[in-house]
């Protein structure tokens, strides 16, 4: 009895390769002309914009999809875990007592590999311990019930913020001086370009860890047959909980990114069920279960997002997105990288 | 056995004692307490009566909703009707930290359910006055709000029809407001950029929700009335964090002014900030009586959030805030009072609220004595006494009168500018509509 096809198991050849770069090329030429039609001298900021947004939905949909991927389960608490991982930020800078830019370049390297170390571990093992709490015991019950129980793993953590922490809003000094780099022509801020490359860096390390590492084909075997997967010997709690602590590090990640770029520095307790909600519809866009899909349905969301805004729509832009997603799930069921749903004997 | 007959016994004589009680509606188990001394007057014991406060208390609600419970309390503190002991019925219509009109809908039905709550002071926002407004109306309960600025509430606007929130009572008004309407709020935002600040250009943005929107959309035709030019027009949904497009828009637009409709809890704070941050806070903003609310050391107040951004904003209240001389009690009393008991300063409608109990306790002074204990007689011989036109109040406001309407006589709006050297608003000066129209 073979569960619905996830494309973690999809091997790459050559040739889609080749096509996938070039079709990602075109999109975001098309993209920028949009952009450019309606921006004007602004379009190489609201690019980078979108990309920004982007690059922050596709870390937190990678959570999603790779959670889904491998146990069928849709992780709702991921959000509030991005939203956490923003707490955990919020109380280093605290703790260090840091209240401004920080102009030592040597420093300011120093604290964010700390801060995305921390974050991500420390989301990382809250992920997996709630797996071990919350999900483990219900991996062969009805569907409905994990899902309602991350749902209430959710609500949990919104209000330990809520109480604990604060019930509004929690602003951050911005410690990453704003200056722009000029590459050729164009002049990008340091912050929007150290987000993306950072977003693409981690992405593509996750590609190689689950297409190249043995504990990468051990989820790849999981999510394909679990049954199968513990005869070949897998260990598959270690494996599950492996794949929760890679989805809540990436969440922490992007809690980072959140706090440090210019259009974040704030966070508040709901901030993860905004997200959370557009980065699971990036994952279902993309093809949930596949991490290139979700990567993808990040970035086309973020474009989605200031492509609505450059052309004075920012109040549709919520119905915009959810109306694609639809729109896309009418065409293609599985997402956009999503395989076709087939009998396979 | 046997206590179960004494307790049957005791059961009988409270009946009997709030049977023989006035047509009171106060349940049996509290006849002991209640006003055994048959009919009223003020002969007999004081009848208990509440007001029901209605406000968004929590969260990023706090310093909007708090300061102006706290004026009633107050009030009700320092002065007395004889006959009545008045206590209060608090509400909260926050729901994770953001007013929300369902919830403020239910408040007003828990109010409307207890015979002893006469009058409601509340509520903050435009949109959970629309959602309460057929509530009360249904019960005859008067309702008094200190800040609600918009006029679909009492007059033909855009964004509610009036005639149909009083649908099952029309020609009994229950809602009155100390606070005057956005129709000349928004003008006196388009004074404020184009006289004040000298903008001969603006960008206006607004939270899509009824206050916002209407407040900027009167903005835009203000402003363009003065001469000025709207550069661009943006609605951004309240969940919105990540202002960054709108920023990197601002950029392009270079407009001499930002004015935005909305409240604090739909992001204008993020968006300062976030603009400060791109180095445009040299573009000054203003916004309504929803960015006025408190200085920015108070937790979730638009000043705290816009951090850096703080410098150069405007702001407006839909109220007076230089008193005339008739004003009682006095800014400075009112102040010190306020000062005494919470320890901290008085909000933006600290003295609204204050008023709205005001003219409460008068319509409860000159009707209270001839409704005899009848609760449900004195709610609906205050409703009358308030919807009556003719009627004056003396209160922390001066003089003033509700209209047929509801609305105040009083159409002043207060000009407020950000002071770097308190870290607060500074009052500039107030414009009174009715002496100079705009």
């Amino acid at each position: 009895m073979t569960t619905a096809p996830t494309s973690i198991a999809r091997t790459w050849r050559p040739s889609d390769r080749l096509n996938g770069v070039i079709s990602v090329v075109v999109a975001l030429f098309f993209a920028y002309i949009v952009i450019a039609i309606g921006a004007h001298e602004q379009a190489t900021d609201q690019f980078t914009n979108a990309l920004t947004k982007g690059a922050m939905y596709a870390l937190i949909a990678l959570g999603y999809t790779m959670v889904y991927g491998i146990i069928e389960l849709i992780n709702f608490a991921h959000g509030e875990i991005f939203m956490c991982g923003t707490i955990v930020y919020w109380w280093l800078l605290k703790t260090l007592n840091i209240t401004g830019t920080i102009t030592d370049p040597l420093a300011l390297v120093g604290f964010l590999a700390l801060a995305f170390v921390a974050s991500m571990s420390v989301m990382g093992v809250v992920g997996v311990v709630i797996e071990r709490l919350a999900y483990r015991r219900l991996r062969n019950a009805p569907r409905l019930a994990p899902l309602i129980t991350a749902i209430g793993v959710s609500f949990i953590l919104q209000n330990i913020v809520f109480v604990g922490i604060s019930n509004s809003v929690v602003t951050v000094p911005r410690i990453i001086p704003n200056t722009r780099i000029g590459i050729g022509p164009i002049a990008i801020s340091q912050i929007n370009l150290f987000v993306i490359v950072l977003a693409i860096f981690i992405m593509i390390g996750l590609h190689l860890f689950v297409g190249r590492t043995r504990l990468g084909r051990a989820m790849r075997s999981t999510a394909i047959d679990r049954e199968a997967a513990q005869l070949m010997g897998v260990d598959i709690n270690t494996t599950i909980a492996l794949t929760f602590f890679i989805g809540s590090a990436l969440a922490g990640a992007a809690g980072v990114v959140q706090m440090v770029y210019p259009g974040g520095a704030a966070t508040k307790f709901d901030l993860g069920f905004q997200a959370g909600l557009k980065s699971f519809t990036a994952a279902v866009l993309g093809g949930i279960g596949n991490t290139t899909g979700a990567a993808l349905g990040g970035f086309v969301i973020g474009f989605i997002e200031v492509i609505a805004d450059v052309y004075g729509f920012s109040n549709w832009s919520e119905a915009i997105v959810f109306g694609t997603l639809v729109i896309v799930l009418v065409f293609r069921p599985t997402g956009i990288l999503g395989q076709r749903l087939g009998d396979r004997a | 056995m046997k206590y179960a007959r004494m307790g049957a016994a005791m059961a009988v004589v409270a009946v009997l004692a709030s049977a023989c009680s006035s047509t009171s509606s106060s349940p049996a188990a509290s006849a002991g307490a209640a006003s055994a001394g048959a009919s009223g007057g003020a002969g007999g014991a004081a009848i208990d009566v509440k007001v029901g406060i209605e406000f968004p208390m929590s969260g990023g609600e706090a310093p909007n909703g708090v300061p102006s419970a706290n004026g009633v309390a107050l009030a009700l503190s320092q002065i007395q009707v004889p006959g009545f002991n008045i206590t209060i019925n608090q509400q909260d219509d926050a729901v994770n930290g953001q007013h929300n009109p369902q919830q403020g809908a239910k408040n007003m039905q828990t109010l409307v359910n207890d015979p002893q709550v006469l009058f409601v002071v509340g509520p903050y926002n435009s949109n959970v006055a629309a959602a309460e407004i057929p509530v009360g109306n249904a019960a005859g309960l008067a309702q008094c709000s200190p800040a609600n600025t918009n006029p679909g509430l009492t007059k033909t606007w855009p964004s509610y029809d009036y005639k149909a929130l009083r649908a099952t009572n029309p020609d009994k008004n229950n809602y009155f407001r100390t606070a005057t309407t956005d129709d000349l709020q928004g003008a006196a935002g388009a004074d404020i950029a184009f006289n004040i600040a000298k903008a001969k250009t603006a960008y206006v943005a607004d939270d899509v929700e009824a206050y916002g929107k209407g407040l900027a959309d009167v903005f835009v035709t203000s402003f363009q009335k003065l001469g000025g030019t709207v550069v661009g027009r943006d609605s951004i949904p309240t969940s919105t964090t990540d202002f960054s497009s709108f920023v990197t828009k601002l950029k392009g637009l270079n407009p001499d002014y930002v004015f935005y409709g909305g409240v604090t809890t739909s992001g204008i704070g993020l968006f300062r900030n976030q603009m400060a941050q791109a180095g445009l806070q040299t573009i000054p903003m203003g916004g309504g009586d929803g960015i006025v609310d408190g200085a920015a050391s108070v937790q979730s107040s638009f000043l705290q959030i816009a951090g850096d951004g703080a410098v150069n904003t405007y702001g407006t209240t839909a109220g007076p805030h230089s008193l005339a001389s008739d004003a009682t009690p006095s800014p400075t009393d009112l102040a010190a009072a306020y000062k005494a008991k919470y320890n901290t300063e008085p909000g933006a409608y600290t003295a609204a609220s204050y008023a709205c109990t005001q003219a409460f306790l008068q319509a409860l002074k000159d009707v209270g004595p001839a409704a005899g204990g009848d609760l449900a007689k004195l709610r609906e011989a205050i409703r009358a006494y308030l919807a009556d036109p003719s009627h004056t109040y003396q209160s922390a406001l001066g003089t003033f009168s509700f209209d047929a309407a509801g609305d105040t006589s009083q159409k002043i709006i207060s000009y407020f500018q950000y002071d770097a050297s308190t870290k607060d608003w500074k009052f500039l000066s107030q414009r009174d509509f009715v002496k100079n129209p705009f």
